[in-house]
């Protein structure tokens, strides 16, 4: 710094002159989830120019798939989003039947959108509680935890496991849905409210939380739709764009549900939005469970595409070459190409699929949602402080997994 | 060049062709059990019924269930024709894809799966098998027949190569025709009828001609499986080369199926060539891979008086560069033994160097002695490469190639002081070969055998299985080979081992590389006359 | 839905859409790599078409199309907000060459083009920052063009020398259950066979049976020479 030299007159004119300063943060940074790294020009506290640098949890997710039988992807997806990897699970069945140009059972559709809202609410919860916490409200965050551990419960109730589920089939779900399912979510629905009521009474009028939310890390709506940003990013600043809602996918025509948007597309709206999401996957959830029929086939009647039943597999022959096949060779799905593209917990989350005709994918493309969104993350820090980025950075909910592949 | 119609497509065809022979000249397949291009006609699986369009088509009455009446309506139905049986006119309209042909491929495939034991987890032919790959293509529902199967007999031992399971078996006839037309062996038939229908040997005999295993590979399901590849390898861990057979001058083509992981060739498998082998080998060439894995010599040797001791191959190397510096410098006539057995470019870059960098006196070629030949594909020289061999001979200028025999005798005659060999493959056994110990010998071999038995330096190389080279067979036809396998660690090609030894010695041939040799190779001789092939 | 927008491209550009598709209500066009961006920012301006709403931006490897046609397809895929339909757009380009980017068009092709980049070494003409993006700036190699070995590993770190513990790549064609599994390297040299015929039909080589195989009649192997012998 240079000495100053010339004469003051009035102290509170008094500027203190600054070279910009370089700072890292990341990519071990509490902050920062982990896996990013943004390399900060500082003008004092103030943000002049940020570089974020994703690919720390890269591994490769699409060369991997082109390597496999079909089938072979979902546990790779389930690792893409992996606080909501239901959702992937659904995402990715979706596509892949698209391409097979085949549709899944009415029963199947209920119960893919009963997981996929729950994993939907689990994953908002860990947002927005995640960014309470560093703003420092640790009780929320462990409310919104103890939710989802709730929610997780009921997952892992159905499919075994509480995370990484791999419960998606191409052509339907693993395993048909319990019988204490629909009893399960409508247990939990007053649940959820409740919590989402107490942590919203714990924050909304906090002056802390308010500061640091509202008016900071502003996207405007032009830029988000140029920048291609999706999901509750893209609703906080005003834009009525859900895929659930515009291009309706399983049944989500036959729910009366709303979308929320915001106004000001900061950091408070992101909240809202999230918050107000999962009060209306509730009001799915509880439709869905009064309109799923209890029985009825879940998987599609197709032995070129779903595995036999076990014990037919260790009785008849017909079996064992349809489950050899399926295993040995993976589903063959005729050559063409689709991208199919649903509501994932952080906007739209698609797969472009190339077939060539044999049992491995040609190309599995995934459009991140969060990698897509995270690319405009500097244009809503410039000007910002450097406390500022931590909020921001939270709301745009950045999941490694998910954006480096 | 006439044409008819096949699904729409036009297709050429040869007069004579039936339906299903012109469509797999064209590369398109109709499902079959029973047909096979190198046998006649039996037309008796049913699998490759056609719908024949053009002309008048007969129409058979049928009863058809009416759901919507709830009750049997009258109908008709185009007679299906066997494609494999019906031979193509001019203009004639086939489709293999109607309802008619669906369902009739839906229901022989169900029929043929009516008794079929749940094999395919100790079946060697899963994922070979055409029942597999039919019932998913051509049936996909489960069989309507809820009762217990008929079962035969299992695991029936038929000769020394091939086991017989008569519950796998679908009764199309082809291990009976093939060793009846190919073999001329009559040696299997069939016995009873419908579905107590099987295989059975004549009486009194085995199934052990010189093209038992051929069994195995005629056979679409897993009736037959060889003794020797049972219960070694699942056929989708394998990976396939092509290659040449390197058991006898016919050089019959084939694939090498070897196990990536473990890099181990697990069987030879014939590979078509209409004017070579068609689709067949025999026996012996198929047994040959086991060569590629025993009896190899995987170290270098150095005699020291009657002791050998074990060295790392470039050690080796390096010895034998010395011992024939030393020879050069002490005027000891050499005498190089190219082999019969080795590819042509191993055989070249030896004759190189005997000509340009060592100045040898007097070449040699060394091969095995023969064996019982046949009018069917044996040649009666067991060494592949015997015309390769001498062909680069000439083109060095080494026009009287002497034999190991007359090798004996220069060495015992002190007209040779020093010998450079090639292969391990010789005539004479090695205490006839014992002769050539009083002389220090280098040889470059793969095996064990004859030849490194008496040398002073044994320098470890790579045999034909693990090398990219080029046999020429009895015809005079090139036939050039893919590696399967590589190498054991430090072991190279012949050919890149004595280029080695070339600069170890100073020189520098300039083939750094296999296309280099390859374009130095003779060019093949016009081929001679076709051997008759069965 | 969008078929619209297909005859309102031809009617503006008439030939110079190459070819156009509608596979399961997916509408494509492609065009030639010099109409890339005016064709984009038509797309975008164009009140008919009005696709104002970036989706996605990547690429396909095609090594072995024949050799008149180039090696990348390149896609965008956007939609419109205010008419709710999607549309995507595709070119092809060799290798080597460059395309013009469509940061001016879309701001949201700023990272999806860095991956392109990044993944298949497609230089995007204009990018004013175009650096890899996942991989770190040491790597070499594109990894998802279909010659880059699944198993090459480059460490920037040196793997600790230690006995006892076996440090192998990943993945590789010999690891694990290779069902299915397609070698990309052999196959580029038309040397990965498969034994078990289903699966040799299914990675594109032709049957390798005995005797369902049409193909090698009367002829030795071709002459061709696989990289490294």
């Amino acid at each position: 710094m240079e000495p100053i030299e010339e004469e003051l007159e009035d102290e509170a004119a008094l500027e203190l002159p600054s070279e910009p300063m370089k700072l890292n943060m990341g990519p071990s940074h509490p902050a920062m989830h982990g896996t990013i790294r943004m390399v900060l020009d500082l003008d004092g506290e103030i943000i002049q120019e940020v570089d974020v640098q994703p690919g720390y949890l890269h591994r490769g997710f699409e060369k991997s798939c082109e390597r496999g039988t079909w089938q072979q992807v979902y546990p790779y997806a389930d690792r893409l989003n992996y606080v909501s990897p239901m959702l992937n699970n659904v995402g990715f069945s979706l596509a892949a039947e698209k391409l097979l140009g085949i549709t899944v059972p009415e029963r199947c559709q209920y119960y893919r959108v009963i997981l996929g809202e729950l994993a939907r609410i689990a994953d908002h919860l860990t947002c927005n509680g995640a960014g309470a916490m560093e703003l420092g409200a640790f009780t929320p965050f462990l409310w919104c935890l103890k939710v989802r551990d709730w929610v997780w419960d009921i997952l892992e109730k159905e499919t075994g496991a509480r995370m990484t589920h791999s419960f998606g089939r191409i052509g339907g779900m693993a395993r048909p849905p319990t019988a204490t399912l629909k009893e399960d979510v409508r247990a939990l629905l007053p649940e959820i409210e409740k919590v989402l009521m107490e942590v919203e009474t714990m924050l909304l009028r906090n002056r802390i939380f308010l500061d640091r939310m509202q008016g900071v890390g502003i996207l405007t709506k032009e830029l988000a739709l140029d920048a291609g940003v999706t999901g509750p990013m893209l609703r906080s600043t005003g834009v009525d764009y859900d895929v659930r809602k515009a291009h309706p996918y399983l049944v989500y025509d036959r729910f009366d549900f709303d979308v929320p948007i915001g106004h000001d597309g900061d950091n408070y709206d992101r909240f809202l939005v999230r918050t107000e999401e999962m009060r209306q996957s509730c009001r799915i959830l509880a439709q869905a469970c009064d309109q799923m029929p209890d029985d009825g086939p879940i998987n599609v009647d197709d032995p070129r595409v779903m595995l036999p039943e076990k014990h037919a597999v260790y009785t008849t022959i017909e079996a064992t070459i349809a489950h050899f096949k399926l295993v040995m060779e993976g589903i063959k799905i005729p050559p063409g190409e689709v991208y199919s593209y649903t509501e994932a917990g952080n906007g739209e989350l698609g797969f472009y699929l190339v077939s060539d005709g044999s049992g491995t994918p040609y190309r599995v493309r995934c459009r991140p949602p969060c990698f897509i969104n995270l690319a405009i993350c500097r244009d809503m820090l410039l000007g910002e402080m450097v406390a500022d980025i931590i909020p921001t950075f939270g709301s745009v909910n950045m999941i490694g997994g998910e954006c480096d592949r | 060049m006439p044409t008819f119609k096949l699904n729409g497509q036009d297709l050429a065809y040869q007069p004579g062709d039936t339906i299903i022979r012109a469509a797999w000249r064209a590369g398109i397949e109709i499902p079959h059990y029973c047909w096979h291009p190198g046998l006649s006609v039996a037309a008796n699986c049913r699998m490759c019924l056609v719908e024949v369009k053009s002309g008048r088509p007969m129409m058979l009455p049928i009863l058809q269930w009416d759901a919507k009446k709830n009750e049997y309506v009258e109908a008709t139905k185009p007679k299906l024709v066997p494609a494999c049986q019906q031979a193509v006119t001019d203009g004639l309209e086939v489709t293999s894809q109607s309802d008619q042909v669906k369902q009739a491929q839906a229901s022989v495939q169900e029929f043929l799966l009516l008794n079929h034991p749940v094999d395919c987890p100790i079946c060697d032919q899963a994922g070979e098998c055409k029942l597999q790959d039919y019932w998913l293509a051509h049936q996909t529902k489960l069989k309507r027949k809820a009762t217990e199967p008929v079962h035969k007999v299992k695991g029936v031992r038929f000769g020394p190569t091939i086991v017989y399971d008569g519950e796998r078996c679908v009764m199309c006839t082809r291990c009976v025709r093939f060793n009846e037309e190919v073999v001329k062996d009559p040696v299997l038939d069939m016995r009873e009828r419908g579905n107590v229908n099987e295989i059975v040997l004549s009486p009194g005999r085995e199934l052990d001609h010189k093209y038992s295993l051929m069994n195995e590979h005629v056979c679409p399901v897993g009736a037959l499986t060889s003794r020797d590849f049972r219960f070694k390898a699942r056929v989708w861990f394998l990976k396939a080369a092509p290659s040449v057979c390197g058991g006898c001058a016919t050089g019959c083509n084939d694939f090498i199926d070897f196990d990536p992981r473990t890099q181990e060739v697990q069987r030879l498998r014939p590979r078509d060539n209409e004017s070579v082998n068609q689709y067949w080998m025999c026996d012996d060439g198929m047994m040959s891979y086991r060569r590629f894995h025993e009896d190899r010599v995987r170290l270098g040797r150095v005699r020291m008086g009657a002791e050998f001791t074990d060295v790392a191959p470039t050690a080796a190397l390096k010895e034998a560069a010395g011992l024939l510096a030393a020879a050069k410098e002490g005027g000891r006539k050499l005498g190089v033994v190219l082999s019969a057995q080795h590819a042509s470019e191993d055989n070249f870059v030896l004759a190189r160097l005997a000509r340009d960098v060592l100045g040898a006196s007097a070449v040699y070629l060394a091969a095995q002695g023969g064996w019982d030949g046949d009018a069917i594909l044996r040649d009666a020289d067991n060494n592949p490469n015997r015309a390769g061999a001498t062909a680069v001979a000439a083109q060095h200028g080494f026009a009287s190639l002497g034999t190991t025999e007359t090798l004996l005798g220069d060495v015992a005659a002190g007209r040779i002081g020093v010998v450079l060999a090639l292969g391990w493959a010789s005539k004479e056994s090695s205490t006839e070969l014992a002769g050539l110990g009083r002389v220090p010998m280098i040889s470059f071999t793969s095996n064990e055998g004859a030849l490194p038995s008496v040398a002073t330096v044994v320098v470890p190389v790579a045999v034909h299985a693990e090398m990219y080279g080029t046999f020429t067979n009895r015809a005079g036809l090139a036939q050039q080979f893919k590696r399967a396998v590589h190498p054991p660690p430090g072991i190279k090609p012949a050919w890149e081992a004595l280029l080695d030894l070339a600069r170890a010695l100073g020189a520098n041939l300039n083939l750094g590389k296999l296309e280099d040799v390859r374009r130095a190779l003779p060019a093949s001789p016009p081929p001679a006359q076709p051997a008759a092939t069965a | 839905m969008s078929a619209k927008i297909l005859a309102r491209l031809q009617a503006q550009f008439g030939a110079r859409i190459l070819s156009t598709s509608s596979f399961r209500g997916d509408d494509t066009a492609v065009v030639a790599a010099k109409d890339w961006r005016e064709v984009a920012l038509f797309l975008k301006t164009d009140a008919e078409t009005a696709l104002d709403h970036f989706t996605d931006l990547t690429a396909v490897d095609y090594p072995e199309r024949e050799p008149g046609l180039p090696r990348f397809d390149v896609l965008v895929h956007a939609r419109s907000m205010r008419k709710g339909h999607r549309f995507t757009l595709k070119t092809r380009v060799r290798d080597g060459e460059s395309l013009d980017s469509l940061l001016p068009v879309w701001r949201g092709a700023d990272w999806t083009e860095r991956e392109c980049f990044d993944m298949f070494g497609i230089v995007f003409r204009g990018h004013p920052d175009l650096r890899r993006i996942l991989m770190y700036p040491e790597f070499t190699g594109h990894p998802l063009r279909k010659d880059y070995p699944i198993e090459r590993v480059q460490p920037l770190v040196k793997y600790r020398d230690e006995d006892n513990i076996e440090k192998l790549a990943p993945f590789g064609p010999e690891e694990g259950q290779p069902f299915a599994r397609i070698d990309w390297q052999a196959r580029l040299l038309g040397e990965d066979l498969q034994v078990a015929p289903a699966l040799a039909v299914q990675q594109g080589q032709k049957h390798n049976t005995s005797e369902t195989s049409a193909t090698q009649k009367g002829a030795p192997l071709p002459a061709e020479i696989p990289g490294k012998a």
